[in-house]
């Protein structure tokens, strides 16, 4: 084989473009290779450029003119053994990750021809860097290697191409261009899939603005600085190593340094001590115009010594000058000193205190190589220097006590910085990439992700004691078991008045549990109501808050209990409005740590003592705030009918539904469970046999009464944890707005919801992974089942559902429409858009099994407004 | 024949002034297309509104091909600043004003100026291919942009009217393209006689136009190998010098 491509070199545009479609053929086929394949190619390929090192030095340094050759040994020594040192055992081939568990899978793919331009400065070590990285990723690879520097890169291509091909590689998976020219460049950043631009700005941005993606790194204007507290030797001699490696020609070289006063004459004296030239009087300005001609450096002393440069800007030196530095003050660009200068060649500042220092090299690094690296000498416990540096510093890599040329190219000082050739800029660069690029930068990785169901729960108070008779027998653990020593009652004005409080205070003297009563919750509370009821629980201080009545008083309650252990909170923040309750935005604060909280329910309804709700309004504004968290949910819930005897026939009547309703929302809610369907069919099944008496007979008929009380626990237990729908959704606008209570507004549009979730074809489903397909349907026919109607089919089913609905409305007074409850025909159409979105956007709309545009929405409220046909909602 | 004038002369074409008419005469052996470009570009700006001198006509004249335009009374920039040299800074001034001024007319029609600046250095043998692909790599990485470059915005070439008012000529270079390129072939042309004043005029176009200066040094490398085209020995050692550069790294 020559030491051209086979066959036919690539001159031409003919030529190249036959040259890539060979290449795609190979690269198809190297795709199909497994990792254990790829690995042993990847090494014999690593191999055989460490082995030819040196012969690939000595030839880019006599065809550049530039460089040290021994340097030159190291970087190609660096691209061969660090690059397969680092990636030896990387996973680059199919799947390389995976999670059973979660489902997820990440599969590695090549990304196919890989454009590479290769600069003058490293031709050798960046060509081997690149095809191995290549090689390694199943990527074919093709180089456009500089004029100047075209046939030792080759060469490295070459040598590499050669292994790999007799490791088992497809011929053609390297190429490169023979004869470079600027329009084949161009065509080869053109056609390729990616390109991996090394060199100056002006090709780095040819190479972003190819169209191409492009992993292009931008130019390095190093500044170090030298802090008071540095080891002065340490640092000077680190910077002479670094700054005359291949005689500066490195990226990340240090191109000035900024001594912090009271060290600069030691720092001047050892630079001196270790052979470097200060520069004198007209010295500077002298090798100042020779190394930068119109802000650009000078071409030919690039990668030149210190004394042949000297002897160019007529300066003497002695031959073994290692640097030639000039002690200058500006940083503006108008300073030839202030220029990378990819020389050894360095400027050096003075700065009165770290401040000015970082000053001066933000401006250095901004001005001459935004993003690249930055360079800081210190002790390394001045942690507050080190990080003002960092922070202010606009480079990607920031290397501390390191000479930054073998630094800031990674894996020799530090182990953990990734070893690289290209050096990636970030936006301050103009670059893609931030980091230090490497293999895992040629990969498209293809993630797998399977369906997962989300984990649900099934929470509840950690004791929900019930049976007629038991609130004595339960609260007497507060004093015997826990020891409780103050105990403040939240309740409402009628039921204090009737003396519901009475048998608690008995209890609670009994025990010798001091207590004190705010009596004065109205129905939905409000937030100023809460102040005045936490005003006196914080004078009074308890340690157990007991919440007896209906909603409106647990509701409270459980408000105070938040504003008492977190007088700070801010309402809007807590009912931010979620579409996962584990995913929201606001942590809900710790609820518990002074008082434990006891919720006695007074009618058979709302379920607030088993639930994480509680709704409050500010009576000056009318914002309403439902407020949803677990830490709401009370720690003890006595469910004794005794305190719900006597409820009024209206209450029995609006609660009584109400628990319908959040039973059967529950039920067929997208979160719906096993741990809370068997809740809510229970629910469904005591509403149905008992709500009727219990209304009827009232404390006549304890038993329904006692059943009616286990149903209401029972669907808040359901909804607590399944949530509800948008029977409430547009429940809660309706009450709101034309002051209905809230189980009427419920029991008036339940009806017309159910049709409309029963829905086989609904326009949208709601979102949720356990919810596979609409099947509302099937689970109202669970409920009628379960219930005894069975019909002929599922539809028969529902339609007997709906009548027994329809039937227990009737018994229990409500009304058949909104219209007949006597909401006037001009204010319900006033408020009906608005009534639409708020409904819509209602926290409870989330659940439901049918995600509802807001159209369908005002269809239903009409429908309801005027009490038409259900089986119209049926067909929305 | 009497009142004809010559203005300048030079082997492929002879300028001189008859009265009101300037009538720049090209021998025989010079491209007719290029004398009608010249003119189709000098129509072009006067199109768009650009203040030049009235075209008034291409015609047969000797053998060659002569275009014809209205002389125009005044003095050029830099024979005002002959005459007043304490008056320099003012003129440098209106110079740069004038040049951000053309900067703002958009004459489509114009060649492109940075495909007009690869095409020159392509043909650029003398210089070697290294070279030649570092300068090509270099204008491809600029800004494209689409502001009229007069090409040799230079104080001979704008003629201040006693009014005040201005008309600048010599379109033959003009194109569209980066402003900072125009700004560079100035900054180059100073450089060639005055580089002091150069200097001046670089750090005041910068400043005006609020363009770093690194903007306009990058284009140096590119106008001077340009000008490497027009083969003019004196100016070789500096424009050389100004396209040995390499690309920061």
């Amino acid at each position: 084989m020559t030491k051209k491509n086979a066959e036919t070199p690539v001159t031409t545009v003919e030529t190249l473009e036959a040259k890539l479609a060979v290449m795609r053929a190979a690269q198809r086929a190297y795709g199909q290779f497994s990792q254990e394949d790829v690995d042993r190619i990847f090494r014999a390929a690593a191999m055989a450029a460490n082995k030819a090192r040196i012969p690939l030095a000595k030839m880019a340094v006599e065809e550049t003119g530039m460089g040290v050759v021994e340097d030159k040994v190291i970087k190609n020594h660096y691209a061969a053994e660090y690059i397969y040192n680092t990636y030896r055992n990387t996973k680059t081939c199919g799947v390389i990750e995976e999670d059973a568990a979660f489902g997820i899978r990440k599969i590695a793919e090549p990304i196919g021809l890989v454009a590479a331009v290769i600069p003058t400065t490293n031709p050798t070590s960046t060509a081997i860097f690149k095809t191995l990285i290549c090689l390694k990723t199943r990527n074919a690879i093709i180089i456009s290697p500089h004029p100047r520097a075209k046939k030792s890169t080759i060469e490295a291509a070459r040598i590499v191409y050669e292994a790999a091909v007799a490791a088992g590689a497809p011929k053609d998976i390297i190429g490169w261009i023979d004869e470079p020219s600027l329009d084949l460049t161009n065509l080869v950043m053109k056609e390729a899939d990616i390109i991996l631009a090394t060199g100056g700005p002006g090709m780095v941005r040819a190479a972003y603005s190819s169209g191409k993606p492009a992993l292009g790194v931008g130019a390095g204007n190093v500044p170090a600085i030298i802090d008071s507290s540095a080891d002065v030797r340490l640092a000077v001699n680190s910077i002479i190593h670094s700054k005359t490696f291949d005689n500066g020609m490195i990226c990340a070289s240090e191109q000035s340094v900024t001594a912090l006063a009271d060290v600069y004459d030691a720092v001047r004296a050892e630079f001196e001590k270790r052979g470097c030239y200060f520069l004198k009087g007209d010295e500077i300005k002298k090798v100042g115009n020779t190394v930068i001609i119109n802000g650009s450096v000078n071409a030919k002393i690039v990668g030149q010594s210190a004394y042949k440069i000297a002897k160019l800007a007529g300066v003497d030196v002695p031959e073994r000058t290692k640097i030639l530095i000039g002690e200058v003050t500006s940083t503006d660009i108008s300073e030839p000193f202030a220029h990378e200068k990819l020389s050894p060649v360095l400027a050096m500042y003075k700065a009165k205190t770290f401040e000015q220092a970082l000053d001066m090299s933000e401006q250095l690094l901004m001005d001459g190589g935004p993003g690249h690296t930055a360079s800081l000498y210190i002790n390394p416990d001045e942690k507050e220097k080190l990080a003002a540096h960092a922070a202010r510093m606009h480079a990607c890599r920031i290397v501390v006590n390191t000479p930054s040329s073998q630094g800031g190219i990674g894996d020799i000082y530090n182990f953990r910085l990734t070893p690289s050739l290209t050096l990636g800029c970030g936006s301050w660069g103009g670059n893609s990439v931030s980091h230090n690029v490497g293999a895992l930068d040629l990969l498209n990785i293809k993630t797998v992700a399977e369906r997962r169901e989300n984990m649900l729960w099934l929470r509840l108070p950690e004791k929900v004691y019930f049976k007629r008779g038991c609130m004595p027998v339960a609260l007497d653990e507060l004093g015997t078991v826990m020891g409780k020593k103050k105990c403040f009652i939240v309740t409402d004005t009628f039921l204090y008045q009737n003396g519901y409080v009475k048998p608690i205070e008995n209890k609670l003297d009994q025990m010798g549990i001091t207590h004190a009563c705010f009596w004065d919750v109205a129905p939905d509370p409000t937030l100023q109501c809460a102040q005045e009821g936490v005003k006196q629980m914080k004078s009074f201080g308890p340690d157990v808050i007991i919440a007896l009545g209906g909603g409106s008083a647990m509701d409270a309650a459980k408000i105070m209990w938040v504003m008492y252990e977190h007088p700070d909170v801010n309402f809007d923040d807590m009912a931010m409005d979620f579409m996962d309750i584990r995913k929201r935005v606001y942590t809900f604060p710790k609820m518990g740590q002074k008082a434990y909280f006891v919720a006695i329910p007074t009618s058979s309804g709302t379920g607030s003592e088993v639930t994480p709700f509680a709704i409050i309004t500010d009576a000056t504004t009318g914002t309403k705030w439902p407020l949803a968290d677990y830490e709401l949910m009370p720690n003890m819930a006595i469910v004794d009918v005794d305190n719900m005897m006597n409820q009024p026939r209206g209450l029995t009547s609006a609660s009584g539904i109400d628990v319908m309703t959040h039973a059967l929302e529950a039920y067929v809610s997208v979160m719906a469970s096993d741990m809370t369907d068997g809740l809510a069919l229970q629910a469904t099944k005591l509403v149905f046999d008992n709500l009727p008496d219990a209304y009827n007979l009232g404390a006549k008929a304890p038993r329904a009464r006692e059943h009616m009380a286990m149903a209401s626990t029972l669907a808040g237990e359901a909804f607590a944890n399944a949530f509800l729908g948008v029977n409430h959704s547009m429940a809660h606008k309706l009450g709101a707005y034309h002051h209905i209570p809230h189980g009427v507004a419920n029991a008036l549009i339940l009806t017309y919801v159910m049709r409309y979730n029963a829905s086989e074809t609904p326009a949208k489903m709601g979102t949720f992974p356990q919810y596979e397909y609409p099947h509302a349907l099937q689970r109202y026919c669970d409920v009628a089942r379960y219930n005894g109607l069975v019909g002929k089919d599922d539809n028969e089913t529902f339609d007997m559902l709906i009548d027994k609905l329809e039937a227990l409305k009737k018994t229990i007074g409500i009304p058949a429409s909104i219209k007949d409850f006597g909401v006037k025909e001009e204010d319900f159409l006033a408020t009906l858009d608005e009534m639409t979105e708020n409904a819509f956007n209602d926290q409870c709309t989330g659940a439901n099994p049918r995600y509802p545009l807001m159209s369908e929405i005002k269809q239903l409220y009409l429908l309801a407004y005027y009490g038409k046909d259900t089986r119209e909602a049926g067909k929305i | 024949m009497a009142d004809r004038q010559i203005i300048e002369e030079k082997s492929y074409k002879t300028v001189y002034r008859e009265g009101n008419v300037i009538i720049k005469a090209f021998t025989a052996s010079h491209p007719m297309s290029g004398v009608f470009n010249e003119a189709y570009i000098h129509a072009c700006i006067l199109d768009a509104g650009v203040p030049a001198p009235k075209l008034l006509g291409v015609s047969q004249l000797d053998g060659g091909w002569a275009i014809s335009m209205e002389y125009v009374a005044g003095k050029t920039l830099s024979e005002l600043a002959q005459e007043n040299p304490d008056r320099l800074d003012e003129y440098l001034e209106r110079l740069v004003d004038i040049q951000l001024e053309t900067g703002k007319y958009r004459v489509p029609q114009l060649r492109n100026t940075r495909l007009k600046m690869e095409n020159a250095i392509k043909t650029l043998t003398d210089i070697d291919a290294s070279t030649r692909y570092e300068l090509l790599q270099r204008l491809h990485g600029m800004a494209r942009h689409t502001k009229l470059c007069h090409g040799d915005l230079v104080p001979s070439n704008i003629v201040v009217k006693e009014d005040g008012s201005y008309a600048i000529l010599d379109w033959a270079h003009a194109s569209a393209g980066n402003a900072g390129a125009d700004a560079a072939i100035t900054y180059m042309r100073f450089s060639l006689d005055n580089p002091e004043l150069a200097e001046k005029y670089l750090r005041l176009f910068c400043k005006k136009a609020d363009m770093p200066i690194q903007y306009i040094q990058t284009w140096m490398p590119i106008v001077a190998a340009f000008q490497l085209t027009k083969h003019r020995e004196s100016e070789r050692p500096l424009l050389e010098k100004w396209i040995s550069v390499a690309e920061y790294q």
